[in-house]
Parts: C-alpha cells; structure tokens; sequence
C-alpha cells in the first residue's frame, strides 16, 4: 500500500490540511504570520492572549490587524453576504484601563467605528461579548474577562463563528493550564529584548516561539 | 347650509344696516320659526363648501362600556336616593328587567343578577377611545354630549368608495369592537344627531329636503328638559314640525332663544361650529387586573398587548419613539418604574418587546402587580430605511441579525445606558481633555477631527495620573528605576478654566521592557506622576 493511497482514506487526520479553507488576517508581523496557519490570525474564531501584566505590548501586537478591520469593509470578510456594505465595529468590553482615543487614531483605527462597554461583573460581560459577536456588526471584540471557564471560552468561540467576528480574550498567565476552545492561544512575556510570544495552542497549525516580535 | 343662506344673505347685503334697536330684539318679528332670519350681527360671508355631517348614537353605551363578561348585567344609576336599573342586557331583560325598576325589585327577579354603577368617567373614556378609531375616517371628528359621536365625511366620501361603502365600513367596525349604533347623515350636525336619536336610518345630502323630514321628528328625540317637552306636547304640539308653526317672539319667550337657536342650526339657517376631537399625542394606556399578579410571563404578556397598542397608535401618525416608560403599580409599595431606550426612533412591537425581555430579567418587583401603564417619550418622525432587494440565494442566511444601534440598545437595556458609549476626540491639548465619552443612543460619534500631533501617545490611559515615589530625581515604578526613553513633551496649557497644567511627558521604559508615560509635574513640588501605558 503506497503512502499516498494510505492518505486517501477519510479515518486519516492529519492537521495541516484543517486550515486553508480560509486565509487568515495578517497581523503586520511577517514572522508571527509565518507561524499561523492560514498566513494570520484565524478569524470567525477565538483568540486567548495570556498575559503577565497590562501594557507590555498586547495592543500593539493587535493594532495592525484592527486598523486594518476598521478601515476596509467587513464584506470581505462574509464572502457571498448581500448586506453589510460598511466597515465592522470593534468593541471593548470590560478595558482595565481607558482606551485613549488620540492613541487608537494614530494607530489608524477610525473611532467613530469604536464601541467601549463596561458591564458591572462577569456574567454581564460574556453576555455582552456573546451579543456583541453574534450581532455581524462587530468585525472583532476585545475583552478582559476576570474568569473564563472552559464552557464560556466554547460559547465565544460558537457566537464569534456565528456573527463572522474575531473574538481576542485576554487572561492571565495562570489560565494556561486551564482547557480552552479557543483556535489560537499566545503566551506573552516581555524581556529585556521586547516581548516574546509563545505560541501554546494554534489550530490546524504548530506552537512556536518567536523571540522579541515587538 | 350654502343654499339656504343664499337668498337671505343678498337680501341682507342690499339692505340698509340695522338699526340699533333690531339688534337688541334680534327675534321681535312677528313670524313663523320658518319665516326670514332676524338680521345678522355680524356679517359672515356664506362659503360654497358643503358639509355632511355622519352621526353616530351609542344608545347602549352605560352598558357597553362595562367590562364585565358576566352573563346578567345591569347598569344602575341613582336617582334621588334609590338605585334604579337604567339598562339591562338581553338576559336580564328576558328575566323581566325593565329600566326604572329598583335595584332590590331587579334582584329579586334575577337573584344571579349582577348590578354595576354607571360611570360617566368609563363612557367618556370610550368615546374618547371610540373617536380615536374614527379619525381613520375623517380629519374631523367631534364628541357631542355623552352619548354622540359626529364625523364630518363630505371630504371622506371619495377615498372610501362612496357613502353606502362609508357607512358599511364603520358599522362593522362598530360592531366588531361591540357596539351598537344608531347613524344617520345629514348636512347640519344637530340635523344627523336627531335622526340618530329617532334611529332614521336615513341618509339626507341636499339641504332643501332637510326640512320635510325634520318636520315629522317627534320631539322626544330633540333633547330637550323634560318640563319644556311635557308643557309642548300640552300645547298639543308633538312633532318638530308643529314647534316650525309657532311665532319666533312667542317661542323664544316661552322656552328660551337657546331651543330657537337650535332649530335654526338643525335647519342650517344658522352656523353651528364644532370642536374637533384630536388624539393625544403621546401613547399612554393602563392595564388594570382584576386580581394580583406576580407570574412573569402574565406580566409580559399584557406588556406586549399594551405594546401593541401603541404599535397602532403610532402606526395612525406615522411616528416612532425613542423612549419607553412602563409602571408597575402595586397595592402597597410604590410602582416599580422600568425605561427603555431605543437608538433609533421605532414602533415596532417586535423590536420594543425583546428590549423589553432583556430588562425583565433583571427586574426585582417588591410585590405582585395590579395595573401596568405603558407611556410612549416624545414622539418623532420615523426613520425609514429602503428595504434590500435580497437577490442572492444564501443572503438571508448571513444577513446581519441587527445593526449596531440595535446592539447597542440591547446592551444598554440590560448593563445600564452609562455602560456604554462610543469615543470621540476634542481638540484640546491636556491629553485627559483630548477624547470624550459619547452616548451611543443620543447620537453616533461623526470623528472627523484627526489628530496633528505626531509624538506618540500610549493605548492605555489610567483614569487619574498616579503619583510614582522618586529616587534622586529618577521615578520609581514598582520598585525599579526608570529610564527615560524620549522626551521631554512640554505641555503647559489650560489657564482659561483653572485647571491649569504644566508637565513634561516623557517615555519610559521599566527593568521588563515595560513602555510608560510619565510627567514631572512643573510646579513648586515637582512630582512624578504614571498617566498612561504604551500596551
């Protein structure tokens, strides 16, 4: 039995073959897009960034990727939708600091496409992200929930399909051990160099290292 | 009313003014009801427009609009000091029932009789609710007295295919919502009213054959005291053509010039302006309960009939509103107030009943509820929006389930309406003047001002600048030394409103690579202060 015919038969997985139904969004890091499968960040799915302290460069990791959302239309995006002829919102939920507006606009995100919520507690918050994602307005929605449990983490990732969003959950580092449904989870540390991100868990792709990306 | 004013009005042109004493003893002639009009006071100048006033009588109204579904009813009123019945539905009156009986004379015939007390208060509501619905007829509709409602449909008669159609229409509607009506239609409105009142179905357009018919009215249909039909009917005068007979000077002296003046209005020799009946026009309705009640999914039922209500009633004025205010009244506490608000001005029961849901789930009632009142906000002209021609085959599949404002109000309606807001920069130099919260359901930010400035600015802002402990002029942030990285940023601004700055902003980087914004404030005790974070 040749290889090739052993390959044929459909009990056979094999990863590489999961993606490429649909290209990524380039995140303006060519090296980080290397490592993702699809060439960028998976969309229509979640993505967990786990990390130590606030500021150490998980807006900036995003920023290309979100101008990039808030600028072209979310058609793109929803191929064969007959609607939708704008560009997608992003929305904030539960920001632990104030996303400063003159910041995000050179950065290139157009503000008037910005939406900042803040509910009072955590089951207020997946509510909100759920609804946010689900809505199709949304091209992606940031948030920083306290705790993500395993069943939560699944419905963002089922709501983010359903709306065509791209959900970012970011958590601590001590949530690494905890099981997630997220399509792509990245570890990030700053170092003396820059910020390194560990790539944990990437569906359909390989975890991997990449030394001082910022 | 314009060909009976003809004649008299050129006659009265022509002549020379009245003389002063004419107009004090306007009725002094010595004539027949019939005869000339007594000249006018004032001039008034005849129009060609011709009226057609459609009447409807409500003879059964005490009793129709009683809510009780009890198979035995009568409406008793109390007449000197005893309850009498004044109307009996079809079973009591099959039991023997007669209006004037005692309310105990009536009990005893029908001990299974229910007995309600007229309210005068309820009826008029019913009118009121009644000519609501009639304005879908006619631009003029009038209450009159207590039982009488008048349409003005000479305008009317072309849109809804013609008189008989007209007239079709509004009895069955009448009688769909459980009415029943006398109508009549005549080109005065006191003219219809009689008619009404004598229950002539008769239908009279031209105002030369007005006369004939309102001759052979007995009186019992006018209205009038019951002392002035009883000493007519002595006189030996029964219909209002034996009233037509009399001298104008002898009548007024006997019954009042208000019974001459009104003849005159029913035959048209005389103007009879109405008021016209308009519909508020802001929404409020009660439900009230018979008993108490706590189950939610009672409450939002009537919620959404109460919704759907006002669906129709801004659906008449092709209106929306923003805003919604329900009450829920309990016996004891005070009423449970809930808001709602909608991005964009709608009617739609559908849209207002899912806000609606979301806000009920959160909702405490201190105690079961009796009544529920629903009050629309101001209301404004709807926005309409040109629907999509949906060509492609799986389009409805992946269409966007509900536009931005409408996520927004959702999520104000369950996490409160501060909770969420879109951001907008201000031209301003302090940085924590530099943006603004806006509030997504008042009005869409429309950022058209872009920033100048092209030193960095970090993502992450702390809400006030944190003061950072110093190390020998060197800020300390957890412990480490900082380093400035780039800078200074001399800002020194804002003398206008006493909240006056001066700082340096520098960049600065922790031991792990941690970017800051710091500023060392310019003044007596200078200060390091954290005030954002590059992220």
């Amino acid at each position: 039995m040749s290889l090739e015919k052993l390959l044929e038969n459909p009990r056979v997985w094999r990863g590489s073959s999961q993606v490429g139904a649909r290209a990524g969004l380039a995140s303006g890091y060519p090296k980080l897009d290397r490592c993702l499968p699809g060439g960028g960040w998976p969309f229509d799915a979640l993505t967990e960034i786990l990390i130590d302290q606030y500021g150490i460069g998980e807006l900036r990791l995003l920023m290309p990727a979100l101008a990039q959302l808030s600028r072209e239309e979310t058609q793109t995006h929803c191929s064969g939708s007959a609607e939708s002829a704008e560009p997608g919102w992003i929305a904030w939920v539960a920001p632990p600091f104030q996303p400063y507006a003159p910041a995000l606009q050179q950065c290139g995100i157009d503000l008037s496409r910005v939406l900042i919520v803040r509910p009072k507690d955590d089951s207020e918050l997946l509510w909100s992200a759920e609804q946010a994602l689900s809505s199709g307005t949304c091209a992606a929605v940031l948030l920083w929930p306290v705790t993500l449990d395993d069943q939560a983490s699944r419905r963002l990732q089922l709501a983010a399909e359903k709306g065509h969003s791209w959900a970012i959950a970011f958590r601590p580092l001590s949530a690494r051990q905890q099981p997630s449904a997220a399509a792509l989870r990245l570890e990030l540390q700053s170092t003396r160099q820059g910020t390194r991100v560990h790539i944990l868990k990437s569906r359909g792709g390989r975890p991997a290292v990449l030394d001082s990306l910022l | 009313m314009a060909r009976a004013w003809k004649s008299p009005v050129v006659a009265r042109d022509n002549a020379p003014t009245p003389t002063a004493k004419q107009q004090s003893l306007p009725f002094a002639e010595p004539a027949s009801l019939t005869g000339p009009l007594p000249p006018a006071k004032i001039s008034l100048t005849p129009t060609a427009v011709t009226r057609l006033w459609f009447c409807i009588w409500l003879p059964n109204l005490p009793l129709e609009a009683c809510r009780s579904s009890e198979a035995a009813l009568a409406i008793v009123e109390e007449q000197h000091g005893i309850h009498r019945v004044l109307q009996a539905d079809s079973v009591a009156s099959a039991a023997g029932i007669m209006p004037g009986q005692s309310s105990n004379a009536a009990l005893a015939l029908l001990p299974t009789l229910t007995l309600e007390e007229r309210s005068l208060v309820r009826e008029q509501q019913v009118l009121e609710r009644l000519a609501t619905w009639l304005e879908r007829f006619s631009s003029f509709v009038s209450i009159a007295g207590k039982d009488v409602l008048l349409l003005e449909i000479a305008g009317s008669l072309r849109l809804f295919g013609g008189l008989p159609h007209l007239r079709k229409t509004v009895s069955k509607g009448l009688r769909a919502q459980g009415f029943s009506a006398a109508m009549a239609i005549a080109p005065t409105p006191l003219a219809a009213t009689w008619l009404a009142r004598a229950d002539r179905r008769v239908c009279i357009r031209a105002q030369e054959n007005l006369g004939p018919v309102l001759r052979k009215l007995p009186l019992g249909c006018l209205d009038w005291p019951a002392g002035q039909r009883e000493s007519l009917i002595a006189m030996g005068i029964s219909s209002l053509g034996d009233c037509l007979r009399l001298p104008r000077d002898g009548f007024a002296r006997r019954f009042g010039t208000e019974r001459l003046l009104e003849i005159d209005r029913a035959l048209g020799r005389l103007p009879d302006p109405r008021d016209s009946w308009r519909a508020p026009e802001r929404f409020c309705a009660d439900y009230e309960m018979t008993e108490e009640q706590s189950e939610c999914a009672l409450l939002l039922h009537i919620c959404q009939e109460l919704l759907l209500s006002h669906e129709q009633f801004l659906l008449a004025r092709q209106l929306g509103t923003q805003r919604l205010y329900f009450s829920f009244f309990h016996l004891k506490s005070a009423a449970t107030e809930l808001q709602l608000g909608s991005a964009i001005a709608d009617r739609s029961q559908k849209r207002w009943f899912d806000l609606l849901k979301i806000r009920f789930e959160a909702l405490r009632l201190p105690e079961p509820v009796i009544a529920v009142r629903l009050r629309s906000g101001l209301s404004q002209p709807l926005q309409v929006d040109n629907a999509h021609l949906c060509f492609h085959a799986e389009g409805g599949k992946q269409q966007r389930r509900y536009s931005i404002a409408q996520l927004a109000e959702r999520l104000a309606a369950r996490i409160g309406e501060q909770s969420v807001s879109a951001i907008s920069m201000v031209a301003e130099h302090r940085p924590e003047y530099a943006w603004k919260l806006q509030n997504p359901l008042s009005d869409w930010a429309s950022n058209t001002l872009t920033t100048k400035s092209c030193v960095k600015r970090p993502l992450w802002m702390l809400p006030e600048p944190a003061l950072l402990p110093a190390d020998s002029g060197y800020p300390l942030y957890k412990g480490s030394r900082l380093t400035l990285l780039d800078g200074p940023e001399r800002l020194e601004t804002g003398w206008w409103d006493e909240q006056n700055i001066s700082r340096d902003y520098y960049m600065a980087a922790d031991g792990a690579g941690l970017r800051l914004w710091v500023f060392r404030n310019r003044q007596r005790t200078p200060n390091w202060y954290l005030h954002g974070i590059f992220g």
